[in-house]
C-alpha cells in the first residue's frame, strides 16, 4: 500500500519515531498488506473459471476430432505431443476426451446447482418464515430425504428415468437441495428477529416488502455459498453413478466416466488417465471456490469480533 | 501519589485498504496522547464519539486490529513495561486481567451467554489467582448476590455493567480502565457506576473513565479529587485536576462542552469534529473556534498540573 503522507494529518504534531505494526498482537486479523484476498482471488478465479469453460466449448470444436474416436494402435500412451494428456485403454485421445468429459461435467453439475438452489432456498426461506409447526413439518421431511443415502435415492430416480443426462441431472439436483434448504432456513430463523427487521415492519413496510427487501436479499449470499460447494459434489455424485453403470452412457465422455474407467488402468501404471481429469476437476473447483470467496467477503463484511477470532 | 500508568507521546493510526473505488486511506486515531494514571486517582477521559477514546483503551491493552500501528510510549510502573512494545504473551500472561483490567462498553455483551455470571466470576478468580472471592468482588461491584447465579440475558443493563466490573477487578489489578461504562445507562445508573469507579481510586486503584458524561464526571469532582483530560480529533486538548478546568476551562473546546450542558447554558459546540481520516492542518478545532483564528498548531503545553493545547498557551 502506497505511503499516503500527503493526507496523513498533523504532521506538525510530536514524535518523529517510526510506525509500529500493532497488528501481529491479533493474529487472524486483517493484515496491513494486501494478501491473497479481495480482488486477487477474483481475477485469478474468473481467469481459470473462463479458460476452462472455453477449453470445454472450443477445444473439442476446434480439435475436429471425434473424442471418442477409436485407436487400437495407441492404447494407452503416455503424454506426448500427438496428445497431450495421453490416451485411454481403447485409444482415445484424453486431452480430447477430458475437455469435452469437462464440458459435460459442469452442464451437469452447474444445472444440479441451480435446481437444488432454487428448489432449496424457496424450501428453506418457507419453513424459516412459516415457523412454528409448519417449520417443525418441513424439516423433518429434509430429514426424511437426508436418511435415505444419496447415492441411493439417485439411483431409483435413474432408474425410473434410465440413463439419459436428464436423468443424471434430476437424481443430483433433487437429492442436494436439503443442504441448501437447511443453511437458507436457519439464516432466514436468525434474520428474521433482528432488528432491522423489526424496524421495517415498524417503519410500515408490508410482509412482502420486508421478504424482498430485508429477508432475501441477505440470505443470497449464504445460499449461492452452499450452491457453489455443490458443484464438485455433483461430479463426484456423477462420478458415482457412472460407476455404477447407472450414469450418463459410457460412450458420452464426462470427467466421471473418465475417471471410472481410468481406475482400472492406474493399476497398470497408466497414471495420466487419472490425473489430467483430476486435475481439470480440481482447477474448476478451485476457480469456483475463489470467485465464491471473493462474493463472500463483498457480502459479508465481517464483524470486529469475527476478525478477532 | 504515584505514577501507575504513564502515556507519552502515543500516537495511533489504522490503514484502510481502498474498495470499491475509494483509495486507501489512513485514519488518524490518537496523535501525541499524553496521560498518567496516578494511584489512588481517577482520570476521566471525555470527548465527543469518534475522537478516539475508545482506541486508548485497545492500545493500551494490546487489543487492536490488525491494521493499526502506534508508535510512543505507555510505561506500567513500577517496571516499566513498555504496552506498545510488549510481546503478546507478556500481554496475555502478565498485564491483561492481572495489572489492567477493563471495563467494556455494554459489559452485558462481554460476558458468555451460556454460563451463570457466578460461574464466570469464579473462574475469572480461579485463572487470574485473584485474592477475592467471587462473592466479595459481586459485593464490591454492586452486584447482589442472587445476581451470580443467574445467567447474562437475565440481567438487566445496569446490573450487567457491575458483572462486568466485577470481573474486572477479579485478577485485583492495579490499573482500571473503564471504556463508556455508563453508556445505555440512566442516570441513577451512571451515578452509581461512576461512584463505584471512584471508591476504586479512593482504594487505591488508577482508574481511567471514558465517557461522553460531564455530568457524571463533574459528580464525582464534587466529592474528590478527580483528574480531566479532553480529547479532540485524536488529541488531548486539555488536562488538569476536574474542578479546576470546571472552574476555569482553558481551551475554548472544554468551554464549549462545558456549555452544552443543560444547566450551563444548554448551548451546543457549533459544527462537526472533523474525520479522522482528513484532518485539517493546523489547529484541528479552528473551523469551530470563536477566537480569532491562529495559523499555527498548539501543542500541549504544561502548566503546574494543568495542560492545554491551544493559544495564548497560558491564558490570563
Amino acid at each position: 500500500m502506497a505511503e499516503l503522507t500527503a493526507r496523513e494529518a498533523r504532521p506538525a504534531v510530536g514524535n518523529e519515531e517510526p510506525w509500529r505494526p500493532a497488528g501481529r498482537r491479533r493474529p487472524g486479523t486483517l493484515r496491513a498488506r494486501a494478501s491473497w484476498t479481495g480482488r486477487g482471488r477474483l481475477v485469478a478465479g474468473l481467469v481459470g473459471l473462463v479458460v476452462l469453460v472455453l477449453g470445454a466449448v472450443l477445444i473439442p470444436w476446434l480439435g475436429g476430432l471425434d473424442q471418442g474416436a477409436v485407436d487400437y494402435t495407441a492404447v494407452r500412451q503416455p503424454p506426448s505431443l500427438a496428445h497431450p494428456f495421453g490416451t485411454d485403454a481403447v485409444g482415445r485421445d484424453l486431452f480430447l476426451r477430458s475437455f469435452a468429459g469437462l464440458g459435460v461435467s459442469l452442464t451437469v453439475a452447474a444445472s444440479c446447482a441451480v435446481i437444488s438452489t432454487v428448489i432449496g432456498t424457496l424450501y428453506g426461506a418457507l419453513s424459516g418464515l412459516l415457523g412454528g409447526w409448519p417449520d417443525r413439518i418441513l424439516m423433518r421431511a429434509v430429514d426424511g430425504v437426508n436418511a435415505v443415502p444419496h447415492l441411493l435415492l439417485g439411483i431409483v430416480i435413474v432408474a425410473l428415468y434410465h440413463g439419459s443426462v436428464l436423468a443424471v441431472i434430476a437424481s443430483i439436483g433433487l437429492t442436494h437441495w436439503t443442504t441448501v434448504a437447511r443453511v437458507v432456513r436457519s439464516e432466514v430463523l436468525s434474520l428474521r428477529s433482528r432488528p432491522f427487521v423489526d424496524a421495517a415492519i415498524s417503519g410500515g413496510a408490508s410482509r412482502r416488502r420486508v421478504l424482498g427487501r430485508h429477508l432475501l436479499p441477505a440470505v443470497v449470499p449464504p445460499a449461492v455459498l452452499s450452491s457453489v460447494l455443490i458443484l464438485p459434489h455433483a461430479v463426484w455424485h456423477e462420478t458415482a453413478l457412472s460407476f455404477l453403470g447407472l450414469g450418463l452412457p459410457p460412450h458420452l465422455a464426462s470427467l466421471g466416466n473418465i475417471l471410472a474407467e481410468g481406475r482400472q488402468a492406474v493399476l497398470l501404471g497408466s497414471w495420466w488417465i487419472v490425473v489430467f481429469p483430476s486435475a481439470l476437476l480440481a482447477a474448476t473447483t478451485l476457480a469456483v471456490a475463489g470467485i465464491a470467496a471473493w462474493w463472500r467477503d463483498r457480502t459479508r463484511p465481517r464483524r470486529r469480533s469475527e476478525l478477532a477470532l | 501519589m504515584s505514577a501507575a500508568l504513564e502515556v507519552t507521546g502515543l500516537d495511533v493510526r489504522f490503514r484502510l485498504r481502498g474498495s470499491r473505488g475509494r483509495p486507501p486511506r489512513l485514519v488518524r486515531a490518537a496523535s501525541d496522547v499524553a496521560l498518567t494514571l496516578h494511584h489512588g486517582r481517577l482520570l476521566a477521559l471525555v470527548g465527543e464519539s469518534g475522537c478516539g477514546k475508545s482506541v486508548l483503551t485497545e492500545a493500551l491493552t494490546g487489543l487492536l486490529p490488525g491494521n493499526a500501528e502506534t508508535r510512543g510510549r505507555a510505561t506500567l510502573h513500577p517496571d516499566g513495561l513498555d504496552l506498545l512494545t510488549a510481546p503478546e504473551a507478556v500481554l496475555r500472561d502478565e498485564v491483561r486481567g492481572r495489572r489492567i483490567g477493563l471495563v467494556g462498553q455494554s459489559a452485558g455483551t462481554f460476558l458468555t451467554p451460556t454460563r451463570t455470571v457466578g460461574a464466570q466470576l469464579r473462574e475469572a478468580v480461579r485463572m487470574l489467582d485473584g485474592p477475592e472471592s467471587a462473592e466479595v468482588l459481586a459485593e464490591r461491584a454492586g452486584l447482589p448476590a442472587a445476581a451470580l447465579d443467574l445467567y447474562p440475558h437475565e440481567l438487566s443493563g445496569g446490573t450487567a455493567q457491575r458483572a462486568g466490573l466485577a470481573a474486572a477487578l477479579a485478577g485485583d489489578p492495579e490499573v482500571v480502565l473503564a471504556d463508556e461504562p455508563t453508556a445505555g445507562l440512566d442516570r441513577p445508573l451512571v451515578d452509581r457506576t461512576t461512584d463505584l469507579l471512584a471508591e476504586l481510586a479512593r482504594a487505591g486503584k488508577a482508574v481511567l473513565l471514558i465517557t461522553h458524561d460531564l455530568r457524571a464526571v463533574r459528580r464525582i469532582a464534587a466529592s474528590g479529587p478527580v483528574d480531566l483530560a479532553v480529547m479532540y480529533a485524536s488529541r488531548i486538548v486539555e488536562s488538569g485536576p476536574a474542578d479546576e478546568v470546571f472552574a476555569r476551562p482553558w481551551h475554548p473546546y472544554t468551554a464549549g462542552l462545558l456549555g452544552a450542558l443543560p444547566d450551563e447554558g444548554f448551548v451546543p459546540v457549533p459544527g462537526h469534529p472533523p474525520e479522522l481520516s482528513d484532518l485539517p492542518s493546523g489547529c484541528p478545532f479552528r473551523p469551530r473556534c470563536g477566537r480569532p483564528s491562529c495559523t499555527d498548531d498548539p501543542t500541549l503545553v504544561h502548566h503546574g498540573e494543568r495542560a492545554v493545547a491551544c493559544h495564548p498557551a497560558v491564558p490570563a
